[in-house]
C-alpha cells in the first residue's frame, strides 16, 4: 500500500507505456508523501469493469494510507492526471485519478501491519531482520 | 455477502486453484463474519503489475468486513488471511498484500 489502479481503454497502453506510468506514480506518491518507493504498488487493466472509465481513456484509482493532506491527495491526483496524459498520448481531459485513504492498521503487508505515515524506519528494520532470519536457515 | 476482490497475478496462482482460493475465502468468510464471500476474482496479466516501478508478483486481497472490528481482531483475521493465502498458492508473505476493511466507510 499504496496501491494505484490504473484502467485503460484497450490498446491505449503499450509496454512501455505502462512501464513509465508506474515509475511516473511511484516517484508522485514518494516525492508529495515522503513515503519509500517499496510500498508502491501500480497494476494495469484494460476495460476492466470493476473500475469504470465512464467517459474517460485511462483512469486511475489510488488507495493510500490515511493521515496525508488534501492539498497533498489533490497533488497526487493532479500530478497523475498530467502523467497519464504525457506517458498515454492522450489529452488531459480524457484522464481521471481519485484518490482513497485506508487506515494502515487495516493493512497486512511483508506480513506485518502497516506502519503509520512517518513511522516507516522501524517497519523496514524488521521485515530485514526476518528477511534476514529466513536467509539463514537455507 | 462479505464483499472480496482479490487481484492476483495472472499464472501465479494457476487457474486450478482458483476454484480452491474462492472455497477458501468463503469457508473464511463463514467462520469470521457469519456469512460466505461474494468474490470478485481479478487477474493482472503478465508485465501489467509493479512495486517500486519495477516488474512485480504481488497480489492484493481486500475484505469488506459486516462489522467494525477492533485492532486486535483485525490484525488475527489478516494473519489467518495471509496465512491461508500463502498456505494454498505457494507465494511469500512478501508476494501478498492483505486489506480487512470496516464496512461503509470508503466513498
Amino acid at each position: 500500500m499504496p496501491l494505484y489502479i490504473c484502467n485503460a481503454r484497450k490498446g491505449t497502453l503499450d509496454e512501455a507505456s505502462r512501464a513509465s506510468i508506474a515509475e511516473a506514480i511511484t516517484n508522485i506518491h514518494c516525492s508529495v508523501t515522503g513515503a519509500p518507493a517499496d510500498f508502491v504498488h501500480a497494476v494495469f487493466f484494460e476495460d476492466a469493469p470493476q473500475f469504470p472509465l465512464e467517459d474517460k481513456t485511462l483512469f486511475v484509482r489510488g488507495t493510500i494510507r490515511k493521515g496525508r493532506t488534501d492539498e497533498q491527495k489533490d497533488q497526487i491526483a493532479g500530478l497523475i492526471r498530467a502523467a497519464l496524459a504525457e506517458h498515454g498520448d492522450t489529452d488531459a481531459q480524457e484522464t481521471n485519478a481519485l484518490i482513497r485513504e485506508t487506515p494502515a492498521s487495516w493493512v497486512l503487508e511483508g506480513g506485518e501491519i502497516m506502519p503509520e505515515p512517518g513511522e516507516e524506519a522501524e517497519w523496514f528494520a524488521a521485515q530485514e531482520a526476518r528477511r534476514a532470519g529466513e536467509g539463514s536457515h537455507h | 455477502m462479505i464483499n472480496c476482490t482479490c487481484i492476483v497475478q495472472e499464472g501465479q496462482t494457476p487457474d486450478l486453484r482458483k476454484g480452491e482460493m474462492l472455497n477458501l475465502l468463503n469457508r473464511f468468510a463463514s467462520a469470521s463474519f457469519g456469512q460466505e464471500a461474494q468474490t470478485a476474482w481479478v487477474p493482472v496479466a503478465p508485465g501489467h503489475g509493479f512495486t517500486a516501478g519495477k516488474p512485480s508478483t504481488s497480489s492484493v486481497v481486500s475484505i469488506t468486513s459486516n462489522e467494525p472490528l477492533n485492532p486486535e481482531r483485525r490484525e488475527s483475521l489478516l494473519r489467518e488471511l495471509v496465512a491461508l493465502w500463502t498456505d494454498e498458492t505457494g507465494c511469500t508473505v512478501d508476494e501478498v498484500v492483505a486489506v480487512i476493511s470496516d464496512p461503509t466507510t470508503q466513498r
